[in-house]
């Protein structure tokens, strides 16, 4: 599903690349965290994957990404945008303007696609549905909470069914609720197994329950790539700027302490840390 | 917050469920007349017999006139004033000081009033009984491009939002002790603290939502389809044609009345 080989960008008149030659495979249908601190070079892999970088952003590209099939850098934008979808952080800036309802702003996207009458009301419903906004279809889109907001921005996206889903930190603007409403949705997303999805997060405790994968981005470069227990609860993230989950920062404590001496596998989760902790 | 539709008076009535093309050529043809056909009182007399009756019918004559008589004041005022005492020449009604009121230019005032009287009470007309959605798609379906559906669209809903981001810095920019009453000089520095974080944020939220429309195909060339449908008739479309027809027929005649009698003299 996705494809980079040593791919390296500046933006414009920058000296130091946001990608130093970054290589990265992902298969359909994984959910693929990426986790880093600020200025890694997260929200620029994601707009590398949308296009954005380097047809938005211009700059300097160089090597090769391939996403769903489409080679991006060669490709425009209108080719790119019903193969991924694309949600950022501010909720708001998402939503159109051009539509009234909630309902209309998720039709926004298969408007443009040409989709069937029909066949737009039926997906329009499932959508509405899935993210849990139906009883909200009729209202301004404005006047949405901003977890709604976003659950609706994520709703607009995955109506026109792109094979990839890119989220850069989708929650890092909403309150504790609002965050939360849009991880139940992006669980439900990871259930289905149908998109291919590449979450940029922060929120370390919630890449941990539904991750397939977990990467680390640490100046523009991949430092660690594995599933979530491994990565998560490896000794080197801190030197990248992240904190470990609670959990493996008790179960470590509890090891200094001499609490536990078994060399079991640290949890990331909570599950994980009931079961560690027993 | 309910949908906010613009100048949209939702109402159950025969004129809001017209085909806009077809509001949009009626109104075409009444403002045609009004213009093109001589005579100081025609606009009034195209208001009365066409903005009027149909106003009533779509149940928005109150916002109709209390709408057209606060637009068409000040200009009726100026013109009377204009063109009442500062017509170079002609039937003086009325001397007062060192002006003299004429004749013709008070007729002059009263037919340019009635023409903008004209243009504001189509325009109130169209936007009262009209979803500005199904304004913009019927204008889409007629080859007028996305982009300019998007600004009409959008300017409603997100002109207010950023009324609303004005007041956040204002009083963001108050609450750290900016000065922003008093004498012209202290407003004239306020200024640049406001307008500055308004006109910075701004650049960053377009940005931003110049990307989410790409993402949503916006860019995208071919057919596009609708979630709206707009209810069409085959007596409105040839009533459509019609009324195209005798706007064009209005204005040619007009034309020809203008330059016949210099081409057979």
């Amino acid at each position: 599903m996705i494809h980079l080989r040593d791919v390296t960008y500046f933006y414009p008149r920058a000296t130091v690349p946001a990608l130093a030659g970054l290589s990265l495979d992902v298969p359909a249908g994984q959910f693929c965290a990426v986790i880093g601190a600020n200025g890694a070079g997260k929200s620029t892999l994601c707009y590398t994957l949308a296009g954005f970088v380097p047809h938005f952003y211009r700059g300097k590209l160089t090597g090769q990404v391939e996403v769903a099939g489409v080679d991006v850098p060669a490709a425009s934008l209108a080719a790119i945008a019903g193969q991924v979808g694309l949600v950022f952080a501010n909720p708001f800036n998402q939503i159109t303007g051009a539509r009234f309802t909630v309902r209309e702003e998720i039709a926004f996207g298969l408007e443009n696609l040409g989709v069937p009458l029909d066949e737009m009301r039926a997906r329009i419903d499932d959508i509405l549905s899935f993210a849990k906004l139906t009883e909200l279809a009729e209202r301004s889109p404005f006047a949405l909470s901003g977890g709604q907001q976003q659950r609706l921005a994520i709703a607009s996206v995955l109506v026109m069914r792109p094979p990839l889903v890119v989220l850069d930190e989708p929650t890092s603007q909403l309150d504790p609720i609002g965050s939360k409403e849009v991880f139940a949705v992006l669980r439900d997303l990871a259930a289905t197994d149908e998109a291919t999805v590449v979450l940029a997060e922060q929120k370390l405790e919630w890449v941990a329950v539904f991750a397939d994968r977990v990467i680390v981005l640490h100046e523009g470069r991949i430092v660690a790539d594995g599933p979530p227990g491994d990565v998560l609860a490896s000794g080197d993230l801190t030197q990248y700027g992240l904190q470990p989950t609670r959990y493996t920062q008790a179960a470590r404590a509890a090891l200094a302490a001499g609490l536990r001496r078994d060399s079991a596998e640290l949890p990331v989760t909570l599950e994980e840390a009931v079961e560690y902790f027993k | 917050m309910t949908v906010n539709y613009g100048l949209y008076v939702p109402k159950q009535s025969g004129i809001h469920s017209l085909h806009p093309l077809t509001k949009l050529a009626y109104l075409g043809f009444c403002l045609a007349v009004s213009w093109v056909i001589p005579g100081t009182w025609t606009p009034y007399l195209v208001f009365l017999l066409g903005i009027v009756p149909l106003s009533a019918l779509g149940q928005v004559l109150p916002n109709i006139l209390s709408g057209a008589f606060k637009a068409v004041l000040p200009f009726a005022i100026s013109l009377f004033v204009v063109q009442g005492f500062f017509w170079p020449e002609g039937t003086v009604l009325q001397q007062i000081g060192p002006f003299s009121l004429k004749e013709e230019g008070l007729f002059f005032a009263i037919r340019g009033a009635g023409r903008i009287l004209m243009a504001v009470s189509t325009f109130l007309l169209l936007s009262y009984t009209t979803r500005p959605d199904e304004l913009t798609l019927a204008l889409g379906q007629l080859g007028v491009p996305n982009s300019i559906a998007y600004v009409i669209l959008s300017t409603l809903q997100i002109i207010p939002r950023f009324q609303t981001k004005a007041t956040t810095i204002l009083d963001a920019q108050r609450s750290r002790g900016l000065e922003t009453e008093g004498s012209l000089r202290v407003r004239a520095r306020a200024l640049l603290p406001l307008v500055l974080p308004l006109l910075l944020s701004s650049i960053v939220d377009i940005e931003e939502r110049a990307i989410a429309l790409e993402v949503r195909a916006f860019g995208r060339q071919g057919p596009k389809t609708s979630l709206l449908v707009l209810h069409d008739t085959p007596w409105q479309r040839l009533l459509r044609w019609l009324l195209l027809l005798a706007a064009l027929g209005v204005i040619v005649w007009r034309i020809y009345a203008a330059l016949a009698p210099r081409f057979l003299s």
